[in-house]
C-alpha cells in the first residue's frame, strides 16, 4: 500500500507541475485517431491538454520542452469500452435481484487493481467499468482514467451507461421452484431466454408507469425506476450484451418497443445482420477478436464467430468498437486491435475502434479518444506502429503527465 | 536397433508415396534459409522430396518445362518444427502414471483439425508426446501434418519417453520420489534379470542344467522403454513445471539422456538451466506477470528473454488455441520482449530440429534437406502475413486459396434473408 500511496503523491505532484508546462513531442508518425496518420508529426501539450498537432512544420511555442522521439509512434491513449477485469465476478454481479439498474459500478471500482496497471502499461488510459452480465439489468457503468491510485483525475464520467443482458447468462444457475424448501436465492426467475426478456419488458413498463405517476402525484423517488426513466429519456447510454443473432434481434426489438437506443456488447453474430444494425444506428462492441479460432470453438450463447465480422460491420457502416470484453484470455487492447487489422480492417479504422469510437459511445469524446486541440493530453508512445506485433508501449501519458510504471 | 529398422522401413515406404519424380522449383521469393544468408529473388529446387539447389535466380537454372511455383513478392522459409506437442491426441494422458509402454502412435488422430491448423500456420514437423499429467507417460513420435494414417504421417518413430515432474494430486516432492522410485524399480529389475541369467549360466556350466537348454527369457515388454531409458538408448523428454523442479531435473540428466521441457515459471532457474548445456523447450505462454510481495509492483516476465539472457537455448511451443497457437505471434512475442529476431526464428526451426535429431532433414533451406517450405505473403513476424503455400517433401500440402475453413471465417457472410416485421407482443 505504501508504494501506491507514494506513487499517488508523486503523480499528484507531477500533475500540479504539469499545469503550466509546455511540451512538444516529435515522432516518426502520429495517429491522431479519426483520420490519417501524420508523418514526422509534432504534438504540442500545454498544461495537460493538447494545444496543437501537425506535421514537421507545426509551430513549437517558446519555452517548450522538446522531446525528439526518433522512430517512435504516438497514438491517443486507448479506450476500453467494455472493461470487466477489475475485481472478481462476484464484485460486479449483484445477485439479490434480476433487475438492479441502480447498482453503480463505481462502487466496485478499485484503481489499485493490478489489472488496471497492466491495462495502463499496455497503453489504455480510459476504461469503461461496468456491472457484469449475471443480472438481466445489471446497473450503471462508469468511465475512469487509469491514472495511478486515487488521483483526482481518475473519474471521468459517472453513471454513463446501463447494462442489460440477453441470452442465457442472466438465467444461468437459476432453478424453478418445484415444491420442497426454497433454500437458495437461485430458486427464482428467470430460467429461460423468454423469462430474461420478460424481466426487461416488465421493468421498462413499470418505468413508463412510474414516469407518468411521478409527474402526476410526486410520489417518493424509486432509485431503480429513476435510472430506467433516464434510460428511456436517452440520458444514459444503454448497452445490451447480446451475442447470438436471435439475442441481438431481441435487444433491438426491446429498444424499439420502449423507444430507447442501445449499443450491442459482445456482438459475436452481428455480422449476419450488419445492415439492420446500421439502420438502427446501433454501435456494436466486439470483444477480443484474437480469441476466435479457425477450427472449432463457438462462442458463448452458441454464437458463431467470424474473422470477417469487423470488416462486414465496416462495409455496412455500423459504428463498431473493439474491446477486451469478458474474455479472460484477451490480449492487451492494442493487440486486439492488431488482430482486427489481421482480419481485414484498415489500421485507421482499427485504431478508431479502440479510441475515438468508444469515447463517442460513452459521451466522453470531448475529453479523450483522439489527439485534437483542447482535448486531454492522454497519449501513448510506441516503439513502432502499434499494429506491429513487436511494438511495445514505451511511455503512457495521462493529462500530459508521464505515468512512471 | 529395432527402431532404426522400423524408421527406415517407414521412410522407404514414404519416399515411394510422397516423393515427386519431377523437380519442383520455387522461384522469385525472398528466401530466408535460416542456416545461411537471406536470398532476394531466390530459387529453391526440390527433387525426390529433398532440396537439391538453393541460390539467387541468376545462378540456378530453371528448365523451361519444369514445374514452377511462383513466389514473387513473397517470403520463402523452412516450415516450422515443433519439439513438443500433444496435438491431436484424443486424451494425452493415460490415467495410470507409470505407463512407459504406451505410445502416441495409438492416439494420434490423423483427421484432427490440429493438423489442418499446423499447415495453415506453416508447421511441417511435429514431435508428439504424451501429456504432462504423468510420471513415465509413454513413447512419442515425429509426424508431418499430412497423410491419412499414422504410418503415412510418420517421420520418426520411438523418439523418446515422456517423463514428468509435475505433481499429480500430491506434493511436489512426492512426484520426485515417485520418479526416483520408478527408475529404481527398473534398475532393480535389470539387476535381478542379470543375476538370474548369471545363475543360469553358472548352473549350466556346472552341469545342473542340460547343455542344450538355452536362456530364452527376454526383458518384460512393459518395462522395455524404461530399460532403454536407464540404459540411455532412449531419450527422456522431461516436463519440468517450474523453477523448483529444475535441480532435480539436472540431477536426473546426469544419469539419463534428457531433453528438458519447462513450464511457464522458470525465471528463477535460468542460470541453473544454463548449466544443462542443451536447449530446452519453452511453455507456450511466453509472457506472464509476477508481483513483488514487498512493493506489490507487477512486472512482466518473458521466459524466452530471460533464458536468452542467461545463455540458454530454447525451442518454442504453440498453444492449443488463441494467439499462442500462431507461430508469428510467438516469434513476435520473443522479439517484442527483446529477443534477437534470428534467435527467435531458430527456436522454431534449427533448434528444435537438432533437439529431435533430425537437423539433417529439417529446420533450414539447404541442399540435402527435406523440401519442407512455406511461402508467406510477407514478413513472418507481421500481423498481416498469411501462409500461402506449404510444401512437404516437395509436395504441395496446403494452399491458402483452397483453405475452405479459413475462407469461411474470413468471407463476408451473405445478408440474412428478410425477416417478418416485429412479432413481439409489446409487453404484458
Amino acid at each position: 500500500m505504501k508504494a501506491h500511496t507514494i506513487a499517488c503523491v508523486l503523480a499528484l505532484a507531477a500533475a500540479v507541475a504539469a499545469q503550466d508546462e509546455i511540451h512538444a513531442y516529435k515522432a516518426a508518425r502520429i495517429w491522431p485517431a479519426g483520420g490519417s496518420p501524420v508523418e514526422q508529426g509534432v504534438l504540442v501539450v500545454v498544461g495537460g491538454k493538447v494545444a496543437a498537432i501537425g506535421g514537421a512544420d507545426t509551430a513549437i511555442p517558446e519555452g517548450a520542452k522538446v522531446h525528439d522521439l526518433g522512430s517512435a509512434v504516438i497514438t491517443p491513449g486507448l479506450v476500453d469500452a467494455s472493461w470487466q477485469r477489475t475485481g472478481s465476478p462476484e464484485d460486479r454481479n449483484e445477485q439479490s435481484s434480476e433487475v438492479t439498474p441502480h447498482m453503480r459500478a463505481i462502487d466496485a471500482w478499485d484503481p489499485l487493481d493490478p489489472q488496471v496497471v497492466r491495462a495502463r502499461k499496455g497503453g489504455v488510459t480510459t476504461l469503461h467499468h461496468t456491472p457484469g452480465n449475471r443480472a438481466v439489468i445489471g446497473g450503471l457503468g462508469v468511465v475512469v482514467k487509469t491514472t495511478p491510485a486515487s488521483a483526482p483525475t481518475t473519474l471521468l464520467k459517472d453513471d454513463v451507461s446501463l447494462r442489460i443482458t440477453m441470452g442465457a447468462e442472466p438465467s444461468m444457475g437459476n432453478r424453478a421452484i418445484r415444491g420442497g424448501s426454497v433454500d437458495s436465492i437461485y430458486y427464482r426467475r428467470p430460467t429461460t431466454r423468454m423469462g430474461v426478456v420478460w424481466e426487461v419488458r416488465r421493468a421498462f413498463s413499470k418505468a413508463q408507469d412510474y414516469q407518468q405517476r411521478t409527474i402526476a402525484e410526486g410520489s417518493p423517488a424509486d432509485p431503480a425506476m429513476e435510472v430506467l426513466v433516464r434510460a428511456l429519456q436517452g440520458k444514459v447510454t444503454v448497452i445490451t450484451t447480446a451475442r447470438a443473432e436471435q439475442d441481438i434481434r431481441t435487444a433491438l426489438r426491446l429498444a424499439d418497443e420502449f423507444g430507447y437506443k442501445t449499443a450491442i456488447d459482445e456482438g459475436v453474430e452481428s455480422h449476419v445482420m450488419a445492415e439492420e444494425l446500421a439502420a438502427a444506428g446501433a454501435t456494436v462492441m466486439v470483444g477480443a477478436p484474437s480469441a476466435d479460432r479457425v477450427s472449432g470453438a463457438g462462442g458463448s450463447d452458441g454464437a458463431e464467430p467470424r474473422w470477417s465480422t469487423l470488416s462486414r460491420l465496416a462495409t455496412a457502416g455500423v459504428p463498431f468498437v473493439v474491446t477486451t470484453g469478458g474474455n479472460a484470455a484477451a490480449l492487451p487492447l492494442a493487440q486486439e486491435a492488431m488482430f482486427a487489422v489481421r482480419f481485414g480492417l484498415t489500421p485507421e479504422l482499427a485504431l478508431d475502434a479502440v479510441t475515438l469510437r468508444p469515447a463517442r459511445l460513452l459521451g466522453v469524446d470531448d475529453r479523450v479518444g483522439s489527439l485534437a486541440p483542447g482535448k486531454d493530453a492522454d497519449f501513448v508512445i510506441w516503439s513502432t506502429d502499434p499494429f506491429d506485433p513487436t511494438a511495445v508501449a514505451t511511455a503512457v501519458h495521462v493529462n500530459g503527465t508521464r505515468i512512471q510504471d | 536397433m529395432n527402431k532404426h529398422l522400423i524408421g527406415a522401413a517407414i521412410a522407404a515406404a514414404l519416399s515411394l508415396s510422397l516423393a515427386a519424380q519431377d523437380t519442383v522449383f520455387v522461384k522469385g521469393g525472398k528466401v530466408v534459409t535460416v542456416s545461411g544468408p537471406v536470398i532476394e529473388n531466390g530459387v529453391v529446387a526440390i527433387a525426390n522430396g529433398r532440396i537439391t539447389k538453393v541460390g539467387p535466380a541468376d545462378q540456378v537454372e530453371v528448365p523451361w518445362d519444369a514445374q514452377v511455383i511462383d513466389a514473387t513478392g513473397k517470403v520463402v522459409m523452412p516450415t516450422w518444427v515443433l519439439a513438443h506437442s500433444q496435438g491431436s491426441l484424443r486424451s494425452a494422458n493415460e490415467n495410470m502414471q507409470n505407463v512407459p509402454y504406451v505410445s502416441v502412435a495409438d492416439a494420434i488422430d490423423p483427421s484432427s483439425t490440429f493438423f489442418e491448423d499446423c499447415l495453415r500456420n506453416g508447421v511441417g514437423t511435429i514431435h508428439i508426446l504424451p501429456g504432462n499429467a504423468t510420471l513415465l507417460g509413454g513413447i512419442g513420435m515425429i509426424v508431418r501434418p499430412a497423410g491419412r494414417t499414422v504410418e503415412d504421417m510418420a517421420v520418426r518413430t520411438r523418439t523418446g519417453l515422456k517423463l514428468s515432474l509435475q505433481a499429480q494430486g500430491g506434493a511436489r516432492l512426492q512426484q520426485v520420489r515417485r520418479m526416483r522410485r520408478a527408475l529404481e524399480e527398473i534398475r532393480e529389475y535389470l539387476a535381478d534379470f542379470d543375476r538370474r541369467k548369471a545363475e543360469f549360466d553358472k548352473e549350466k556350466a556346472a552341469g545342473a542344467i542340460p547343455a542344450d537348454k538355452q536362456w530364452t527369457e527376454e526383458y518384460d515388454r512393459l518395462k522395455k522403454p524404461g530399460i532403454d531409458l536407464v540404459q540411455k538408448k532412449l531419450k527422456g523428454w522431461m516436463y519440468v513445471p517450474s523453477s523448483a523442479e529444475v535441480d532435480e531435473a539436472l540431477r536426473l540428466a546426469e544419469e539419463l539422456e534428457l531433453a528438458i521441457v519447462v513450464g511457464q515459471d522458470v525465471e528463477k532457474a535460468a542460470s541453473k538451466l544454463a548449466r544443462f548445456k542443451a536447449p530446452v523447450v519453452l511453455d507456450e505462454n511466453l509472457e506472464y506477470w509476477t508481483r513483488d510481495e514487498e512493493t506489490e509492483a507487477e512486472r512482466k516476465v518473458c521466459t524466452a528473454k530471460v533464458l536468452a539472457d542467461a545463455g540458454v537455448g530454447f525451442a518454442l511451443s504453440l498453444g492449443a488455441g488463441g494467439p499462442t497457437s500462431y507461430p508469428w505471434w510467438q516469434l513476435a512475442t520473443c522479439v517484442r520482449n527483446g529477443v534477437d529476431r534470428k534467435v527467435a526464428i531458430e527456436s522454431l526451426t534449427t533448434v528444435p530440429a537438432q533437439m529431435l535429431g533430425i537437423g539433417d532433414d529439417v529446420g533450414s533451406i539447404s541442399e540435402g534437406k527435406f523440401g519442407n517450405l512455406q511461402i508467406l505473403s510477407g514478413d513472418p513476424l507481421a500481423a498481416t502475413t498469411w501462409v500461402e503455400t506449404v510444401l512437404l517433401e516437395g509436395k504441395v500440402a496446403y494452399e491458402r486459396s483452397k483453405d475452405q475453413r479459413l475462407q469461411y471465417l474470413l468471407k463476408a457472410p451473405e445478408p440474412a434473408p428478410a425477416k417478418p416485421a416485429n412479432t413481439g407482443n409489446g409487453g404484458d
